[in-house]
């Protein structure tokens, strides 16, 4: 959806003159009902392999370790047990991390969407000396790659005591998110036509209110497309988190994941797998509660280049 | 205390967000004035009970102290020390290291010198493997915390059945395994479960055979899987790995028991403590795992037993009859990094490790202490002494500066693999040994 | 561009086109103070971005690159004075013919898996356009569980998946469907195996990334083009090839650009599956290459500088255009 543009998207001339069309946004479906019921069918099956090793990783997690080990698989554990989610619920470090997770995933986001925003205002509603190298700069950045890059980084926060600190591992997350999501927002600020805005100063209201009232909504996907990905990337983040929190009341849920396997020194891979799934129930539930708008979002703000 | 508190809520972490220079500023350790001593212990292998003494003991000793013991897991440790160790806030007072890490971060000087404790901890008592390899140039950086031998299991019933008693001899055991795989055609079987990849269990044979992976010639490391003594004992391991196993050539010496418990292998080679992971399918009480009742925990015990009862150990056999085989000793040591605020603490903390009483209960939890003289507490129990023999002759790596890399690179995993999968020995050697020069070097 | 852009490509502001909007009414109070922007200083609005970017990434990008003209290692972490090398670590890295055939391999799988993710994320999103609205939530939902999960249980579950032994895979393959050779077979032994199993792992988790945003630039394909094409008798894959494609480009190279870039520093699926078991030497990729020289902080460094400049090679075409674009 042109979220971030109202319908101005051009038509083809040629298909334009042909026949102005009626009904703008029907979709256009195959002609027979079993071509449809063919496509429906295949959507669902390659639904079902999509999803079939985190059903796998949802099943085991109802499953004794002994029972995984089985050289025969057990498809559905219709007598699972509830005892792997039991001894993680009851776990208080899994609370403590799930808290350290909430506040570097919450930091994260708001640093990296706010940044980001007021970045991408910079870049795509003035042009000054510098913007272009700017843009590249973020570009290019995306291409280093970071596995060797946790020495400096790690020297940094030391230097400034935020080893062992939400807040420190939150600055580098943020680092690291901010180029994609200025990139990303970019484009969608770039789609506010800036005339919107100064027609509704001109209407009288203020300039503030007039960017929160018009522009603001406007953004709101791109915000919350970008907030995804940062969400992702900070709740699931491993390599940086464990140089960087590694007292043991300051992990974060991955560092707590692999803590598990090791918990005893024969894993007890049910309870990572209840772990597992634990941890993926606020990633799903953020995503379906934001899905809608962020397909919308990645789009319009991608189309940018 | 040095860290910065975490806002349990969102709303809290956002607004600690725009007070950077609140959260930021003043990181000084102690600035509440209580000394806190940091140790890193890896994994839990040191029971509750043995960090509940350290603390206590430690903090009665040391009026306004707190003694702050930090798990680390294994697979993290090496990022974690190659940053921590180098930071004066952050390092920690007194850490473990795995015996085969150890040479890397004491060569890079990373660790205090600890030579004028060598009496007063053991002196020639403390596991002399481990003592080399945290010595550089005679001085002692860091000394041994613990090790846990080796010991092979096997399926009493499969032994008889097979007609086969427990080897006596190196020779014996991969003719015992051959024979075992033999009687038991079933298409996974397994006679002694060896995955490819197993170099723990692999180098026993190497050591034994008096093979050596790297020995130093001057400043230089030489590979030394090319020599006579090695080749033999490759061949031997490339037999076993050909006869005596269907262990997938994918896979290393994590979870040897898996197999032995769906009734697949007849022995394996694993820590002793891997006898709590044993569970044969015929001494399942069906006990439900969320049942704590103490029908359900006696039922458990009467399991363990079966288990045991069904189960044997011995130590792998040397060359000769009533030699125990020189295995690799996985281990620990401990040391006292350079950045350290709190030298004479962290002194202070070793001398209680290496008491009576701290070493004793070491021995009585299954580890073999540091200190070889109080191994006896280890019990008379087969796994004990299992344990014990196999430790009393293990080696270690080469303890060379670099022997971190080698593992980092996988060089052995790959190099047992080749040979599982029926590359030539001396051509595989040949590679290994020209890898592990241009790594160590 | 030769096909119109979805929303306004090189968005300069638009000046002319009447927006959408209320229509303006006659003004009736002229803003005293000059528009918001002019008082805004732009520098001003990059600094929050550019303040954690500089101190997280850039000092240590910076750091990194300085490195590699050094002798670092961990003994100089501890303070052994570093030794300037000049090209050393370059020349050594480039010496060896191993490395380049890590460049060749990364390349290749690079490529393969980039082509393969678009191909199936552009099938799939063209797919999820077709059917009904309950084919389509399904399909939705498979696609957010696969990239919503953490990676480090989906690898768990895909390693076990995978597992000579008690793999699901070859249980399968073994006993419904007859193939008695891969009992017990080992997946990740051979290195064209290996790769073929990474494959499906990275495409796996990659997909749905393209999937949702091809899908959302499909909707913006205006459905009266696509009728009238089809009253033309244009049949499906013309409709696709010639309308579709063209008005999503801007989507699908922006996409395509993304998982090279991703795809050639990819380091945690191949990581994980060299510790289940694979013969590492032979399966290395840059991305674990350059960590398993991590302890060597300045032969690391070299080797990330080497891999930027292969990505700005693979990607500077685009790159290039996109800077063209930019001028205003």
């Amino acid at each position: 959806m042109s979220a971030a543009v109202p319908p101005a998207v051009a038509v083809p001339p040629a298909a334009r003159g042909a026949r102005p069309a009626p009904r703008p946004r029907r979709r256009v479906r195959p002609r027979t009902r079993a071509a449809r019921w063919l496509l429906g069918g295949l959507a669902v099956v390659v639904a079902l392999v999509w999803a079939f090793p985190i059903y796998w990783m949802v099943s085991s997690a109802f499953l004794p370790t002994a029972r995984l080990q089985r050289p025969e698989p057990t498809f559905v554990p219709v007598d699972g047990t509830l005892a792997n989610f039991r001894q993680v619920l009851t776990d208080e470090s899994f609370y403590a991390s799930f808290r350290v997770s909430l506040a570097v995933t919450a930091i994260t986001l708001a640093g990296a969407v706010l940044f980001a925003f007021v970045a991408a205002l910079a870049i795509s509603r003035f042009r000054f000396r510098g913007r272009k190298s700017f843009i590249v700069t973020i570009l290019v950045v995306q291409m280093i790659p970071a596995e060797g890059l946790f020495i400096s980084q790690y020297a940094v926060l030391d230097g400034w005591g935020l080893v062992n600190s939400v807040l420190g591992l939150s600055i580098v997350y943020v680092a690291a998110i901010l180029p994609f999501t200025v990139w990303m927002l970019r484009g969608f600020v770039n789609g506010v036509p800036l005339e919107l805005e100064e027609a509704a100063m001109v209407d009288g209201l203020s300039r503030t209110r007039a960017f929160f009232r018009i522009t603001f909504p406007l953004l709101a996907p791109g915000l919350v497309a970008s907030g995804v990905y940062g969400f992702l990337q900070a709740w699931n983040e491993y390599t940086l988190a464990l140089v960087v929190m590694t007292e043991p009341g300051e992990r974060t849920l991955p560092l707590w994941l692999q803590g598990l396997v090791e918990a005893n020194r024969a894993t007890d891979w049910g309870v990572v797998m209840a772990g597992s799934t634990l941890i993926a129930v606020p990633v799903i539930g953020f995503f379906l509660l934001v899905q809608k708008r962020m397909s919308a979002g990645l789009v319009a703000g991608a189309v940018k280049g | 205390m040095r860290r910065v508190r975490t806002g349990g809520l969102a709303a809290a972490a956002v607004a600690s967000l725009l007070a950077v220079s609140a959260c930021g500023g003043g990181s000084t350790a102690e600035a509440s004035g209580d000394t806190e001593v940091r140790l890193w212990l890896n994994g839990t292998d040191t029971p509750q009970e043995l960090r509940d003494y350290l603390v206590e003991t430690f903090e009665a000793d040391h009026e306004g102290m707190t003694l702050v013991i930090e798990e680390q897991d294994w697979s993290g440790l090496v990022p974690r020390l190659q940053t921590a160790l180098a930071s004066e806030d952050q390092t920690p007072d007194l850490v473990e290291i795995g015996n085969t890490q150890s040479p890397t971060f004491t060569y890079a000087g990373a660790f205090s010198d600890l030579s004028d404790m060598y009496d007063e901890l053991g002196g020639d008592d403390l596991l002399p493997g481990f003592v080399e390899a945290g010595t550089v140039d005679d001085t002692l950086y860091a000394v041994p915390y613990y090790s846990g031998a080796r010991a092979v299991f096997y399926r009493k019933d499969l032994f008889e059945q097979a007609g086969v008693a427990v080897p006596q001899t190196l020779a014996e055991f991969r003719t015992a395994a051959i024979a075992l795989q033999q009687a038991n055609p079933a298409q996974d079987f397994s006679g002694f479960w060896f995955p490819g990849q197993d170099w723990y269990n692999g180098i026993a044979w190497l050591f034994t055979g008096g093979g050596e992976l790297a020995v130093q010639e001057g400043d230089r490391w030489v590979g030394a899987l090319s020599s006579p003594e090695s080749q033999a004992a490759l061949t031997e391991v490339q037999d076993l790995f050909t006869n005596a196993t269907r262990a997938p050539r994918d896979a290393d010496s994590n979870e040897p028991w898996v197999a032995f418990n769906n009734g697949q292998a007849a022995m394996f080679s694993a820590p002793t403590w891997a006898r709590w992971s044993i569970a044969l399918p015929e001494c399942d009480k069906g006990v439900d795992p969320d049942d704590t009742s103490p029908e359900a925990e006696a039922l458990l015990a009467e399991q363990q037993a079966c288990n045991e009862e069904r189960t044997g150990v011995f130590p792998l056999p040397g060359a000769q009859p009533g030699t125990p085989a020189t295995v690799f000793a996985g281990g620990s040591n401990i040391a006292v990094p350079t950045m350290s605020q709190h030298q004479e603490e962290a002194r202070d903390l070793l001398r209680i490790i290496y008491s009576e009483e701290f070493q004793t209960m070491l021995a009585e939890n299954g580890l073999i202490p540091g200190n070889s003289q109080y191994a006896g507490a280890l019990g008379d129990d087969p796994y004990a002494q299992a344990a014990l023999a196999a430790a009393v002759d293990a080696k270690l790596t080469p303890a060379a500066e670099r022997w971190a890399d080698v593992e980092g690179a996988r060089i052995l995993e790959d190099f047992f693999q080749q040979i599982a999968s029926g590359t030539d020995v001396a051509q595989a050697a040949a590679e290994a040994d020209r890898l592990l020069e241009e790594t160590l070097n | 561009m030769a096909a119109p852009p979805l929303p306004p490509e090189t968005a300069a502001p638009p000046r002319d086109p009447a927006p959408p909007g209320p229509a303006p009414a006659p003004p009736r109070r002229v803003p005293r103070r000059a528009p918001w922007r002019a008082r805004l200083n732009p520098y001003l609005l990059l600094v929050p971005a550019l303040v954690p970017i500089a101190v997280g990434l850039g000092y240590p990008l910076v750091r990194q690159f300085l490195l590699s003209f050094q002798e670092y290692g961990l003994a100089q972490q501890f303070g052994r004075p570093a030794e300037w090398v000049g090209l050393r670590n370059y020349t050594e890295l480039l010496s060896d013919p191993y490395v380049w055939g890590v460049i060749g391999r990364s390349v290749a799988f690079c490529l393969v898996n980039a082509g393969l993710t678009m191909a199936v994320g552009v099938g799939l999103a063209v797919l999820m356009s077709k059917v009904g609205r309950a084919a389509r939530i399904t399909l939705q939902v498979g696609m957010l569980l696969a990239w919503g999960t953490p990676v480090l249980a989906t690898l768990t579950v895909w390693q076990w998946l995978f597992d000579s032994q008690y793999g699901v895979v070859n249980w399968v393959l073994a006993g419904p469907l007859g193939l008695a050779e891969f009992r017990g077979h080992s997946w990740i032994i051979e290195p064209a195996s290996f790769y073929l199993v990474a494959t499906v792992i990275v495409v796996w988790m990659s997909v749905p990334f393209v999937v949702f945003t091809t899908y959302a630039a499909l909707l913006q394909v205006p459905a009266e083009c696509v009728e009238a094409a089809q009253l033309d008798g244009a049949g499906a894959w013309q409709r696709f090839r010639h309308l579709s494609v063209p008005l999503i480009k801007p989507v699908l190279l922006i996409a395509a650009l993304l998982q090279v870039i991703w795809d050639l520093r990819v380091f945690t699926q191949i990581h994980v599956l060299q510790k289940a078991g694979a013969p590492t030497r032979e399966t290395h990729l840059l991305g674990t290459y350059v960590y398993s020289l991590s302890r060597e902080f300045s032969m690391a460094g070299a080797m990330a500088t080497v891999m930027l400049v292969l990505t700005l090679c693979l990607t500077g075409f685009y790159i290039r255009r996109m800077l063209r674009e930019e001028e205003l």
